[in-house]
């Protein structure tokens, strides 16, 4: 017999309250005067009090249950079997459903072995038993809920198959923990996994269970050497027409060392071949050089012949893009020189030549062909004839795109050309240590990066505009709008409030300038960068806030993931298996998106004894508390019959004072 | 005629002098004539003038006959003063129903002076706490009893009880012979009071004590403990119900019986005046004491 939390006990002071009402209070009525005290002699409290105690029952009834209250607030426990008959538990099967329990284990797969095993939990439960079934990788899938039916039980342990996800132990300390306090019995947390080391965290404090949660580990596989093509450097986009290099680095977990052959192949068909000698447990680089890449997205995928347990990693996908240059038009004052030096040195060494950049003075304009140019940049123009005016205009109607920049010159007029609006007023922050700084950057808007590239630019003159529903990616501290942009028809105008000529901001002097110009090209080009592959878990974006318009993703093996309603909502999808994904975003662009098996899934060492014994050491100050299945003596908690016999004594209580106070009313 | 001797009909008559005719009237229409009482003006006797006497009952055919002054003296007519000493302490104030002891014992006292006043005695009153607070000289005369109702009025309860120091100053005051009425509720030692009181009998008058007492001193029916806060000293005091019913009555019996038996020896006599009882006790006892002082 115990006490979780002895100073509850304190509350049994609260029973003076009714031996103040029922004694106490009664004796210190109001001094009532007399003619004289000379026969009388003091009073002998206590005698009468006793003897003359006013409803003693009710009295009694009272002091009980504010007793029984503190005591069940201390949290009355007894160790032992209580009644000789061991708690019911809630078994909670939790099977590792990760891409390593694919890896081959004897006759099956580590799955099979983890589901036998469950299985085998699961049968010999006990009759008041509950088992509830969880799959663990990368999330917690809740498959049942608890369930007396064995036959349930084993249907969902069956239907659990391997995911391409990679696993992680440190959600064990959250979900099931959530389970198990809700549960009110003895928990048993049973994991059926191959206890991969890299599933475990870092800190191994995440792993902590509540109390009274006992946890019994059943791995399953066992250390096993396996070789992976850990990753791919291919290059996503290729404007070049040269035949591009790739590289792929091939690793050995627990492997000895040996000599492994990489295929690539390119859509299919074999691009070329490697041999690599892998050292033991190291890795090597397979090139292929010279590599031919057609026209438009093109499938590549390296691979090994490893014959090991893990086929799943033993290749590797990736997509490469070929496209032509794109070409765009930076219009600019005559005498305006510093501006197309700086910004088309930034595209040149930025873009990798996707974009041809040509820069024509303003007065060259009405001559210029706009049919093959994917953007123009109005760079500080001052005087523009509202004839080539009303001619970007259309140019940006029909899908163009249109940056315009305000500097000084620009300034002199009032109207913004085809951005449309008025100029507010010019902040001008002139004198020593007089400048503005950029204190606001959309993450989400491509061009703008983040706020952390722009420190230390100085901007000492600005445009003052007002966005007007524009999508403002970048703004000054003081809140002026840098950066904005609107739809204009089918394409685009974006405004700059600032030059690009090394006068009005010091810009072109730091190197965020590069990574900003070619962000800036690639978006005004219609040509967002792309990575060359994912893993299974990230996510890709689907489309722009704001943007409307259905989407299709299908999955490797040609499903159709997405709902009618998703497709007209999802922003965003995550990659769940390994493969190419077909796309095709709102505006009507098509990609493949390759996901590969999180390669930390390769290494299938199992984590070290040591670390498997504390993380069971941790659970075994809970664990006293299951142990009623093991024979061991547990704290039973009395709370509920405590409260139980407290809210007995409340209905009794209810029913004397009312006999009570019916005698008090009925009195004349 | 008996409800308008009951003190709860009398407090609610405003005016000790109609009080005091409701009581004798009603009390002398109670009795039968009797001998012991007699009120007819049958010649007695003479006896000398006394300082206070009402000239109109001097005979004045025997004062030209003989110069000398004589007052005719008839059966059931005055020869007496009646001396009314009237305890105005805190205690007195005391009540457990409507007609508090101080009220009881106005009544008492205006009674019997008006009595007195009809049976043609001399009525003086004195009035004290733990001194002298007020006095009316005995007096046969017309206006006495206003003198001493006026007085009554104003006895309005203070301070406490101290029967030595102005029994003291009342010898002076009682060289005739005489009924004294002494009205209290003689809160002191038994023995303290007989000693105190005894030198008023000194020389031949008859001393009542008129024990005025509340029911609930008397009998106290309380339940419970209850904090009691004594009316002349302020003391507290927790007194249990148990004790009160059972303890207190005991020693409020010993009490009475000591002062009777004290008033006894020393040729007084002790009435107890309960004010919740109708006020004839008090007349009658007066009228036999008066009677015995003839």
């Amino acid at each position: 017999m115990g006490l979780a939390a002895p100073l509850w006990l304190l509350g049994l002071l609260t029973v003076a309250l009714p031996l103040y009402l029922h004694l106490l209070r009664r004796s210190s009525s109001r001094p009532q005067p007399f003619a004289s005290l000379m026969l009388f002699e003091p009073h002998q409290p206590g005698t009468e009090r006793r003897r003359r105690l006013r409803y003693p029952l009710l009295l009694s009834l009272r002091l009980a249950l504010l007793a029984l209250l503190a005591l069940a607030f201390a949290g009355p426990y007894v160790r032992g079997r209580l009644l000789a008959v061991p708690p019911d538990r809630l078994l909670v099967l939790v099977i590792d459903d990760s891409a390593s329990m694919a890896a081959r284990s004897g006759a099956g797969t580590r799955l099979q072995q983890a589901q036998r095993a469950a299985l085998a939990v699961a049968r010999s439960r006990r009759g008041g038993d509950r088992v509830q079934v969880l799959a663990l990788d990368s999330r917690v899938h809740v498959l049942t809920q608890p369930l007396g039916d064995t036959g349930a039980v084993a249907a969902a342990v069956d239907a659990v198959t391997p995911t391409d996800a990679r696993g992680s132990f440190a959600l064990l300390g959250a979900v099931p923990g959530a389970l198990a306090r809700d549960a009110h019995t003895p928990v048993e947390i049973h994991l059926f996994s191959d206890l991969q080391a890299t599933g475990m965290p870092a800190d191994l404090s995440e792993l902590q269970l509540p109390p009274g949660v006992r946890l019994v580990l059943h791995p399953v596989g066992g250390a096993a050497p396996n070789w992976t093509v850990e990753s791919v450097d291919a290059p996503a986009q290729v404007w070049d027409p040269r035949p591009a290099r790739i590289q792929a680095v091939i690793a050995g977990f627990g492997t000895p060392a040996a000599t492994r052959t990489a295929t690539l192949f390119i859509d299919g068909r074999q691009a070329g071949r490697a041999q690599v000698a892998v050292p033991a447990g190291g890795r090597s680089v397979a090139s292929f050089t010279a590599v031919a890449i057609p026209f438009g997205l093109s499938r590549g995928v390296v691979r090994i012949d490893a014959a090991d347990a893990l086929p799943a990693d033993d290749e590797y996908d990736f997509v490469m893009q070929r496209a032509e240059r794109v070409h765009g038009l930076f219009v600019h004052q005559s005498a305006d020189t510093r501006s197309p030096l700086y910004f088309g040195a930034a595209a040149g060494a930025a873009s990798e030549a996707a974009v041809q950049l040509g820069d024509i003075a303003v007065q060259q304009l009405p001559r210029q062909d706009l049919a093959g140019v994917s953007f123009v940049i109005l760079d500080d123009v001052a005087q523009l004839p509202p004839l080539q005016e009303r001619r970007l205009e259309a140019y940006v109607r029909a899908g163009g795109a249109v940056l315009v920049s305000l500097g000084p010159a620009a300034a002199q007029r009032r109207d913004i050309p085809v951005f449309g609006g008025r100029i507010g007023a010019l902040r001008r922050y002139e004198g020593p240590g007089q400048f503005a700084v950029v204190g606001q950057a959309d993450a989400a808007y491509p061009p703008a990066g983040s706020l952390g590239e722009w420190s230390g630019v100085r901007f000492f003159y600005a445009a003052r505009v007002d966005p007007a529903g524009a999508r403002v990616g970048l703004a000054l501290a003081d809140g002026t709008p840098l950066l904005m942009e609107k739809r204009l028809g089918a394409g685009r105008v974006l405004l700059f409030a600032s030059g690009f000529d090394n006068l009005t901001n010091d810009l072109p002097l730091h190197p965020v300038f590069v990574a900003f110009a070619d962000r800036l090209l690639r978006h005004l080009a219609g040509r967002p960068e792309r990575a060359a592959a994912r893993t299974v878990g990230d996510y890709v974006e689907l489309r722009a806030a704001g943007e409307r318009g259905s989407v299709d993703v299908r999955e490797p093996d040609g499903n159709r993931p997405l709902s009618l309603d998703q497709a007209g909502k999802l922003s965003s999808w995550q990659l769940q298996r390994a493969g190419f994904y077909d796309l095709q975003y709102a505006d009507g662009r098509r990609d493949v998106v390759a996901a590969n098996l999180p390669r930390l899934e390769s290494d299938l060492r199992p984590a070290p004894p040591e670390t498997l014994a504390l993380w069971q050491a941790q659970a075994r100050s809970g664990a006293a508390a299951a142990a009623a299945g093991t024979g061991s003596e547990q704290p039973r908690s009395l709370w509920w019959y405590a409260m139980a016999a407290a809210l007995a004594l409340v209905l009794l209580e209810s029913v004397v004072a009312g006999r009570y106070l019916g005698t008090q009313r009925d009195a004349p | 005629m008996q409800r308008w001797l009951d003190p709860q009909v009398l407090n609610a008559i405003s005016g000790l002098d109609l009080v005091a005719r409701t009581v004798v009237d009603g009390f002398i229409a109670g009795l039968h004539r009797s001998t012991d009482f007699g009120f007819s003006q049958e010649f007695a006797e003479y006896r000398a003038y006394m300082p206070g006497d009402d000239l109109r009952h001097v005979d004045w055919n025997v004062y030209a006959r003989s110069g000398r002054m004589y007052l005719k003296r008839f059966q059931g007519e005055t020869n007496s003063v009646l001396t009314l000493l009237l305890d105005a302490s805190n205690s007195m104030n005391f009540a457990s129903h409507p007609v508090s002891k101080i009220n009881y014992a106005r009544f008492t006292a205006a009674a019997l002076a008006y009595l007195a006043g009809r049976q043609r005695d001399a009525a003086g009153l004195i009035v004290f706490d733990d001194e002298v607070r007020n006095r009316v000289r005995p007096s046969g005369t017309h206006g006495q009893l206003a003198r001493i109702l006026a007085a009554l009025e104003g006895a309005e309860p203070r301070s406490r009880t101290r029967f030595e120091a102005p029994l003291a100053g009342f010898q002076e005051l009682l060289r005739r012979r005489g009924v004294v009425v002494f009205i209290s509720d003689f809160y002191a030692d038994p023995g303290r009071i007989i000693r105190a009181v005894e030198p008023l009998s000194a020389h031949g008058s008859e001393v009542v004590l008129f024990h005025v007492l509340d029911p609930q001193e008397l009998r106290p029916d309380l339940e419970g403990p209850a904090l009691f806060v004594d009316l002349e000293t302020g003391e507290r005091m927790e007194v249990s119900g148990e004790y009160a019913r059972g303890r207190y009555r005991e020693r409020m019996g010993e009490h009475l019986t000591r002062l009777a038996e004290g008033a006894r020896r020393a040729g007084m006599s002790h009435h107890v005046l309960d004010t919740g009882a109708p006020l004839d006790g008090a007349l009658a006892q007066y009228l036999r004491v008066r009677t015995a002082a003839l």
